[in-house]
């Protein structure tokens, strides 16, 4: 039965947002799977692994879609409509640059990454992966904040966003040191332009995670 | 039996009938916030808003009942009792049958605005559009735009409150049940101050006005101090994580009762309203500028309140706690106290107010400081649109059952 006092009441958009967090968390570890997979040479998987990210990519958009087309005019938020639009579409451009990455690998699978650089992608990987992570944890301790407003709490999430901003900070410089690396090895021209450019694809990803921060802090300001 | 008791038991049907739709249709309403955000339960929203509809309409719904007759339409249509008979009926059924429609197909109307357009379609048939006091009609307009706002800005000042004194504390839980009495107090306060005013049982007490209010802050600071003993015994075995949340909820079971309690005291004035009239008219044969409300009368149509509520309510009700989802305990807290006021002040003062109204204001109240993670502020248009509806609808419905009853009769 329909009331009409009810549809004052409306799903929050937050569920939403969280439900993508959670949708970005999964494609990390899928990422960090098939990262590995392409590092390790003859790892076989790497397709499945790549597939699985574009299905859980299409999971979250579906979600973004969800949220953006169910804030009619007239909604009134704790937080303004377009700052909550502009944060999910960072959170989203995380998805985007997982899938970049491994869509460029997928362009030229061989001969995959030399041994010297294993160890550095792998570093690099890791970087990324932990603050989106964080992202998560960021949208529902926010949630916390909307719900009492403390001080305490909305230090908490500040505190998630200064991490952001470090751990971003930490994926740049493992990039730089990449990047010179793979200059420094370099044997065919074509080799290096791959590798740089993954390099950079993945650095995007930790790029977007600290933007997603940026708008969070946004919301949050008093 | 003669012809006159006929009408009576018309009447009284028509008045139950009535009286039942507006149990069925307001109850959701009035309890959504607390049942949403899980202060009470469904069998006990039910309980609570049948017990106290029909407390609060016995005790406390003698005012307004005179005013929505005697204000809108002018009386000199009354002095031929038959025509004032029938009129009574037909706006009696009329207003029922509209909100039974609205019900039916989810329209955001209000009973109050539906009995008030039916008199107003009495009025012209009987008198023409002369008899309408379009002053008064004016002001009962205006204070249905009034409630509504004012109830807002009580749930919106109530929010800040809390979120400033409360939840935004350290150690929120012990904050809030340090100042558990100061809410339950403010609470209790508007209910002693309306048993005091204008109620058989104030007056036999004979207070003037500043004897009143001390007996009822004296009242009410004790009521308070009793309450929150209460809510600390309530509390004693549940976990202080949830915070201040846990407290509210509990303060909330006590505000579930004061909506109930208001709208009560409002609502059956609608019902009980042309029903007092008939039952004038049959016993005395003429009709006065103001006719007392028999106690029993009220009693009645709380009774009728009170069974539209356990018949359709529950079922109404058991949308509610799966549809809001976003409501927790201080807003709802803050809800339920903005509407109840706004509601219990509005009926003391005559004016006939929707409950339904104040509700919506009150979570727009909330909405607007920022309490609810997202709210559809659109409603209040769709909401102006059938205030704009209902009035004529119900004129209309109400001349036409004029119409067929002059004919008949």
């Amino acid at each position: 039965m329909r009331i009409p006092f009810l549809s004052i009441f409306m799903t929050s958009p937050f569920d939403g947002l969280q439900e993508h967090a959670e949708k970005v968390k999964e494609v990390a570890w899928a990422f960090q799977q098939a990262m590995e997979c392409y590092v390790i040479t003859r790892c076989t998987t790497f397709e499945d692994l790549r597939n699985e990210v574009i299905e859980l990519e299409r999971e979250a958009d579906a979600i973004k879609r969800r949220i953006r087309g169910h804030l009619p005019k007239g909604t009134l938020m704790v937080v303004d409509k377009f700052q909550l639009f502009r944060y999910l579409r960072e959170q989203d451009s995380v998805l985007d640059a997982v899938e970049d990455a491994l869509d460029w690998i997928s362009y030229r699978p061989e001969p995959g990454v030399p041994e010297e650089l294993q160890q550095d992608f792998f570093m690099l990987v890791d970087a990324t992966i932990d603050p989106i992570e964080e992202l998560a944890r960021m949208v529902s301790e926010a949630r916390k904040y909307f719900g009492n407003f403390s001080d305490k709490q909305r230090s908490v999430v500040k505190d998630i966003i200064r991490t952001l901003r470090r751990m971003e900070h930490d994926a740049d410089r493992l990039e730089d040191t990449l990047k010179r690396k793979v200059f420094a090895l370099a044997n065919d021209p074509v080799s290096v332009f791959h590798l740089v450019r993954l390099t950079e694809t993945i650095g995007h990803i930790a790029d977007h995670a600290q933007n997603a921060g940026d708008m969070m802090r946004a919301m949050i300001a008093k | 039996m003669g012809y006159e008791t006929y009408i009576l038991v018309i009447g009284y049907i028509f008045g139950f009938y009535m009286s039942w739709n507006i149990g069925a249709n307001d109850v959701a309403n009035s309890m959504a916030s607390a049942v949403g955000a899980k202060a009470i339960t469904l069998k006990q929203a039910v309980f609570i808003a049948g017990i106290l509809n029909v407390v609060g309409a016995t005790f406390l719904g003698s005012h307004v009942t005179d005013t929505i007759r005697k204000g809108i339409v002018s009386t000199h249509i009354l002095t031929d009792p038959n025509l004032a008979l029938i009129g009574a009926l037909s706006a009696l059924l009329a207003s029922a049958l509209w909100v039974s429609f609205a019900t039916w197909k989810s329209l955001p109307v209000s009973t109050t605005h539906s009995i008030v357009g039916a008199m107003i379609g009495f009025g012209i048939m009987a008198g023409g559009v002369s008899v309408i006091n379009w002053t008064k009609l004016g002001g009962v307009v205006l204070s249905w735009v009034i409630s509504p706002l004012f109830s807002m800005m009580i749930a919106y000042l109530m929010l800040k409150v809390i979120i400033r004194f409360v939840i935004s504390a350290k150690d929120s839980f012990n904050q809030a049940l340090k100042l558990a009495p100061f809410f339950i107090s403010l609470t209790c306060f508007v209910v002693v101050l309306s048993f005091l005013f204008k109620t058989p049982l104030g007056q036999n007490l004979q207070l003037k006005t500043h004897s009143v209010v001390i007996i009822a802050v004296i009242t009410t600071i004790l009521l308070g101090f009793l309450g929150s003993l209460l809510v600390k015994h309530l509390v004693k075995k549940v976990n202080v994580n949830r915070g201040a949340e846990e407290i509210f909820r509990k303060i909330q079971i006590g505000t579930s009762c004061y909506v109930a309690l208001a709208q009560g005291a409002n609502d059956v004035a609608n019902a009980i309203g042309p029903l007092a009239v008939i039952y004038f008219l049959v016993k005395t044969g003429t009709v006065a500028e103001t006719i007392p409300v028999p106690t029993f009368l009220l009693l009645f149509g709380g009774v009728g309140i009170a069974c539209g509520i356990s018949m359709a309510g529950y079922r109404v009700m058991e949308t509610l706690g799966t549809k809001i989802t976003t409501l927790t305990n201080t807003r709802g807290f803050s809800v339920d106290f903005a509407a109840a006021t706004t509601v219990l002040i509005a009926s003391k003062m005559g004016l006939p107010v929707s409950t339904t109204h104040a509700a919506v204001g009150g979570v727009m109240g909330v909405g607007l400081a920022r309490g609810i993670e997202a709210i559809n502020f659109r409603i209040v248009l769709k909401i102006m649109l059938y205030w704009v509806l209902t009035v004529p609808a119900s004129a209309i419905t109400s001349m036409a059952i004029f119409w067929l009853l002059k004919l008949i009769v």
